[in-house]
């Protein structure tokens, strides 16, 4: 389990002159500048969940992470694994966590692939059957056993990232870290990468946190999503009821004769909003408020629809839309 | 618990191993400055009061030439060592944070690495090179006679005495090298430590050579027992008495640095800012 209390990091940056004058001052006399990376947040995540921590570039993310595996010290607050404080029993915590960062590997570069996961056995004294039941397991899921012989440097980014996926995984960790272990990949692999944690978080009960830009990883593998922005923690619950946060928005879009125009169209009711993109009718509603059927209706009776297309709300849309609230508001304030 | 730093003990040997081009043409520099020192003693012998008879500060020519080819030789093959390097790099690469999230103290990944290294170096360029020296001094007479088993005892402790100088230039180094968390920067660190080992392990004079208030002090310090000390263990100019006072002063030294190296690291692991991401 996984327990985040009022946590706080500030970095504090140095700020530094222009030109050849500015670096002789500040040689002498330093200012700071500070950033509140991460200001007081708090959640918990217990057993067995698949967390996802999403927010935009710089909203804290990834410090957040590096606290949660005992890189990073909080300023104040605390992070507890488990009921023990990583940064404070650092060696005590990473026997049960893996950690992924998908920005940099963590294998040796020269080395082949498998002596990597060697030394990692001798590191985390996996016992000699638990490892090749690790590696078979692995071998499967991420399917690396094919470059297990490869120097880790002649590896493609997809075949990086699973092998680092695996040797995050080796020791059977209770707790899996992965800060992006999508970015940069093909779609093909991502699927591999998303069915390996789902396997993980099947057999072996592995909580997981990760963060991703990619709104598919959240869709497909989180039950729970948390969403920061600035530091601040905007949301935390299930995926579905962030979805219905603004409604079940549901849009319909419409094939329709040139003849019908938005702005002359019959109106069904007020809750429809009608407007025209790239010469399409698109009719947007909450489908809690008003019965999908007659605006299905409304479309072929009154619009003379001759083709539809119906979408939900995507989950990037909705982070999107709370996001540029969120800018909005802070821009009155100030 | 220590098997776990086994792979790093192995990356330390074979690395080592590995460089053993590099390690060579060092060598070959080695030998030219040993030349000019053993010149420049023979000339400061020649033109003293005494002449070539004159023992300066308990030194006769013969041994001070022993002395300074042996500690060229020592410290040739104790202080193989990447350590300050290797956390500088490991701080402005941001790949500290890979150990940090292993479950292996960072300290002992280091010694371990560099213990490797002793092991290659001793085996690969000690074994020879000790042997041609003490049988070429030996047979110009430049030594005392190496007879058993006084001589066999006096090797058993030098060959501790250099464990515990590779050890306490490991710590050394790593205090350094953590203290790059605070300046971001190795250069400076290195060249400081560089230039406070080399004058106070005697490297550059032998400590006798020091004004006596200061000599006193050097030697309860730990840095006579990574050069000086060993070799003058080793030349039998110390008796075993002697001998076992120093290699009591490194152990002891070796445990108080190992610990303030934990104290430190704990404080600068705080600073740890991973760039990027």
């Amino acid at each position: 389990m996984i327990e985040v209390n009022d946590l706080t990091k500030i970095f504090r940056k140095p700020i530094r002159g222009n030109g050849l004058s500015g670096m002789v001052k500040t040689l002498f006399s330093r200012k700071y500048d500070e950033v509140r990376a991460v200001d007081g947040i708090s959640f918990t995540v217990p057993d067995g969940e698949i967390v996802g921590y999403i927010g935009a570039n710089g909203a804290g993310k990834s410090t957040t992470i590096k606290m949660m595996c005992g890189i990073l010290t909080p300023t104040s607050g605390s992070v507890r694994i488990d009921g023990v404080e990583p940064y404070r029993k650092r060696q005590q915590v990473a026997q049960h966590i893996g950690v992924v960062f998908g920005q940099k590997t963590q294998l040796w570069w020269d080395i082949p692939l498998v002596e990597s996961f060697k030394v990692l056995k001798e590191i985390y004294q996996i016992s000699d059957a638990d490892y090749a039941e690790r590696m078979d397991f692995l071998g499967e899921v991420l399917d690396i056993t094919r470059f297990l012989t490869q120097p880790v440097r002649t590896l493609s980014l997809g075949e990086r990232m699973r092998a680092d996926l695996a040797a995050s995984m080796l020791h059977n960790p209770r707790i899996l870290f992965l800060d992006e272990p999508t970015i940069g990949l093909d779609v093909l692999v991502k699927e591999r990468i998303r069915s390996a944690i789902h396997a993980l978080n099947k057999t072996y009960g592995t909580t997981v946190v990760l963060t991703t830009h990619d709104m598919n990883d959240i869709e497909n593998l989180c039950s729970r999503i948390i969403l920061l922005e600035k530091g601040r923690i905007l949301y935390d619950g299930p995926l579905s009821s962030l979805k219905n946060r603004f409604g079940n928005i549901k849009t319909l879009t419409l094939t329709v004769p040139a003849e019908i125009k938005a702005a002359a169209a019959p109106v069904l009711s007020p809750e429809v909003a009608v407007s025209e993109e790239d010469g399409k009718m698109v009719l947007r509603f909450d489908a809690d408020r008003v019965a999908l059927e007659q605006v299905v209706q409304y479309a072929f009776r009154d619009l003379k629809a001759m083709d539809m297309k119906i979408a939900e709300i995507s989950i990037g849309d909705v982070v999107k839309t709370i996001l540029e609230q969120e800018e909005a508001e802070h821009a009155e304030k100030v | 618990m220590l098997k776990k730093y086994r792979p790093f003990l192995r990356a330390g040997a074979i690395d080592t191993m590995a460089y053993r081009f590099n390690i060579l043409v060092w060598a070959v520099i080695t030998v030219c400055q040993v030349a000019c020192l053993v010149f420049l003693w023979l000339a400061v012998y020649r033109s003293s009061a005494g002449g070539m008879d004159a023992e300066i500060h308990g030194f006769t020519y013969r041994e001070m030439i022993a002395y300074v080819v042996l500690t060229t030789i020592f410290n040739f093959v104790t202080f193989n060592n990447d350590t300050l390097w290797n956390i500088n790099t490991d701080i402005k690469k941001g790949t500290v944070g890979n150990y940090l999230i292993k479950p292996i103290s960072y300290r002992g990944k280091f010694a371990a690495t560099s213990l490797g290294s002793l092991l290659t170096m001793t085996l690969m360029f000690g074994l020879p090179l000790y042997t041609a020296a003490l049988v070429t001094l030996g047979s110009l007479g430049f030594l005392p006679d190496l007879s058993f088993p006084a001589f066999f005892a006096h090797l058993g402790l030098f060959l501790l005495a250099g464990l515990c100088a590779s050890l306490l230039n490991d710590v050394i180094a790593y205090i350094f090298g953590v203290l790059c968390f605070y300046t971001s920067s190795g250069w400076g660190l290195n060249s400081l430590k560089e230039t406070l080992v080399a004058f106070l392990s005697g490297t550059l004079l032998p400590l006798a050579f020091f004004p006596a208030g200061l000599r006193e002090v050097v030697r309860w310090m730990p840095f006579a027992g990574m050069s000086q000390n060993p070799v003058l263990i080793l030349m039998m100019k110390y008796d075993l008495a002697e001998s076992l006072r120093c290699l009591a002063v490194s152990a002891a030294w070796i445990v108080l640095l190992e610990l303030f190296a934990k104290f430190l690291f704990s404080r600068a692991v705080r600073k740890v800012t991973v760039q990027g991401g």
